[in-house]
């Protein structure tokens, strides 16, 4: 007892531990004269040890048990008491006598609760962020220049994979299925960057574009266009829609009963180019005039390729004047450019308005833009014309 | 007089903290403060002539890299387990914590706080199955919290 004493003093003129002596029965028998700061106030002589240390509570045959077996069988971590984080454990002194040993731990567990705070609030927030990134319907994935370091769920899915481990293993290297030559994700993100291309992954295509995130970290997102059963709906030459994709998003237009013009697009003399320069330079032409009508077009207009040199736009705008000036633009953007080889290649436009006009289908709407470029060209081509819709009676006649 | 351990488990940040302060304290706080290893509250309930004290264990909660150390399970006559009704993994997580807590205490009872209800709306509420020993609660407004613990230590004690 004495000796157990001495040791106890030396280690509590450390103001680290603080002790209760307890008996048989958990009543105290001594303690030491700094636990008051953990417990209001020093236990006395006889009294419930556990009025003290509610901890016990509940695991008082626990804590007896070490006067049978004389090892500590119960410790428990990080209890806060007034103010202070203890640790509290139990030893064998006697017989007759356990001591039960407040650790003070207070400013290191101050320092863990500083970094499990930052913890759950980081972790609460990605996981916001990732719930954000998983509601999107586009498919999304981070890559550095070799791997997809992160993807959302749609992509993950889409690939049929149940985690990001799984698109790892798959080693998808999307880079390769926009272009072969491409040899990493840096090298597509230079492609893709500030323009919409299209990227096909198995039957379905893709539109892909690319954001920076740091010099080292990309994001690409790639929104789904076509459906499994409608395998090519892009325009091999030009990479714009063919015109079965165009009358599927027209025909939806309507329903949507939104306001468009329908523009019937016409090459001037393009037989003459062929006939000059060749198929080849030909060719170029219609990528180099496609890629100008795209760039001339917002997001959300649609752009086709009917066949040959004639293409077709859906330009969504409320106001017909507007239309008709975006569409003037558009002829001298056209007119003005110099395409390689060729030199200038002027355009002639068939305009028509599509307005709430009940007999205003898909098809009306083409014939009447086909007929004003039909006019266009006998006006002496380079010009936008508009066939506007007649109404006799109650009959609206093209 | 009876004393009862209870402890108040579930993942971090779901409002158990808050759930101690609006029943011992009738207080709430909005600030995220994250509980470290374990603070115990004390609450006077009787019923009847039974008198008792609940010994209230405020425990960390669960994160994804550190589960609920046993040692605070051990020896409890009740828990409650809390989830926050906005975030769904917290919900999904309840199972595991409540086998793991009747695995060490197969006689313990338990009810279970769907917190932060506040956050919802009529219709949501109205949309969620609540019922048996489940309950709506918010410690923000005080819903049904006095009702969770009271339903336990009786639960407990008759």
């Amino acid at each position: 007892m004495k000796n157990i004493q001495l040791i106890l003093n030396a280690i509590l003129s450390k103001n680290i531990f603080e002790y209760i002596l307890v008996d048989r029965d958990l009543s105290v028998i001594d303690a030491s004269a700094g636990i008051e700061k953990y417990l209001d106030k020093s236990p006395q002589k006889g009294e419930d040890v556990l009025e003290y240390l509610p901890e016990l509570v509940g695991n008082e045959e626990e804590v007896k048990k070490i006067f049978v077996k004389r090892y500590c069988l119960y410790t428990l971590e990080s209890v806060y008491k007034n103010d202070y984080y203890v640790n509290i454990s139990i030893e064998y002194c006697d017989q007759n006598m356990a001591i039960v040993l407040l650790h003070n731990i207070t400013a290191v567990t101050m320092a863990k609760q500083n970094l499990l705070q930052y913890s759950n609030e980081s972790t609460l927030l990605y996981n916001t962020l990732q719930k954000v990134v998983d509601s999107q319907n586009a498919l999304l994935f981070v890559t550095d220049a070799e791997k997809i370091l992160f993807a959302n769920k749609k992509f993950i899915d889409y690939f049929q994979a149940s985690d990001m481990e799984g698109i790892r293993r798959k080693k998808l290297d999307l880079y390769r299925q926009f272009n072969a030559r491409l040899e990493n994700y840096h090298e597509l993100f230079e492609r893709v960057n500030d323009r919409e291309e299209h990227i096909k992954i198995g039957e379905d295509t893709f539109i892909i574009q690319a954001t920076l995130i740091e010099s080292t970290h990309k994001l690409f997102t790639l929104t789904k266009i076509t459906k499994l059963s409608n395998a090519v709906q892009l325009d091999p030459l030009t990479g714009v829609c063919r015109k079965k994709y165009f009358d599927l998003k027209l025909d939806e237009l309507l329903k949507a009963k939104v306001n468009f013009t329908l523009v019937v697009v016409d090459i001037d003399d393009f037989k003459a180019i062929n006939d000059t320069y060749g198929h080849t330079v030909g060719d170029v032409v219609l990528k180099e005039f496609s890629s100008l009508l795209k760039k001339s077009i917002r997001q959300n207009d649609l752009i086709a390729r009917w066949g040959g040199e004639e293409f077709l736009l859906a330009l969504k705008m409320d106001d017909l004047d507007k239309a008709m000036d975006r569409i003037e633009v558009l002829r001298k953007t056209i007119a003005e450019h110099v395409f390689k080889t060729v030199g200038q290649v002027t355009a002639s436009f068939g305009v028509a308005w599509r307005n709430q006009c009940e007999c205003d289908d898909a098809g009306s709407l083409l014939q009447r833009a086909d007929k004003a470029l039909y006019k266009a060209k006998s006006a002496g081509k380079n010009k936008v014309v508009l066939k506007k819709i007649e109404k006799r009676g109650k009959n609206c006649v093209v | 007089m009876i004393r009862k351990k209870i402890l108040l488990l579930g993942d971090f940040n779901v409002g158990k903290t808050s759930l101690i302060r609006r029943y011992v304290d009738n207080t709430f706080d909005d600030k995220y403060l994250t509980t470290i290893g374990v603070k115990i509250s004390k609450k006077r309930v009787s019923f009847h002539d039974l008198e008792c004290e609940l010994l209230i264990w405020d425990v960390e909660g669960a994160t994804a890299m550190k589960s609920i150390s046993h040692t605070y399970m051990k020896g409890a006559s009740g828990a409650i387990f809390v989830c926050d009704v906005t975030r769904k993994e917290t919900i999904t997580n309840l199972d595991e914590h409540i086998k793991t807590f009747l695995t060490l205490n197969p006689n313990a009872n338990y009810v279970i706080a769907y917190n932060k209800s506040d956050l919802l709306t009529i219709q949501q509420r109205e949309a969620l199955d609540i019922s048996g020993n489940t309950f709506l609660t918010s410690a923000k407004n005080a819903t049904n919290v006095d009702t969770l613990f009271i339903t336990l230590a009786k639960e407990i004690l008759l």
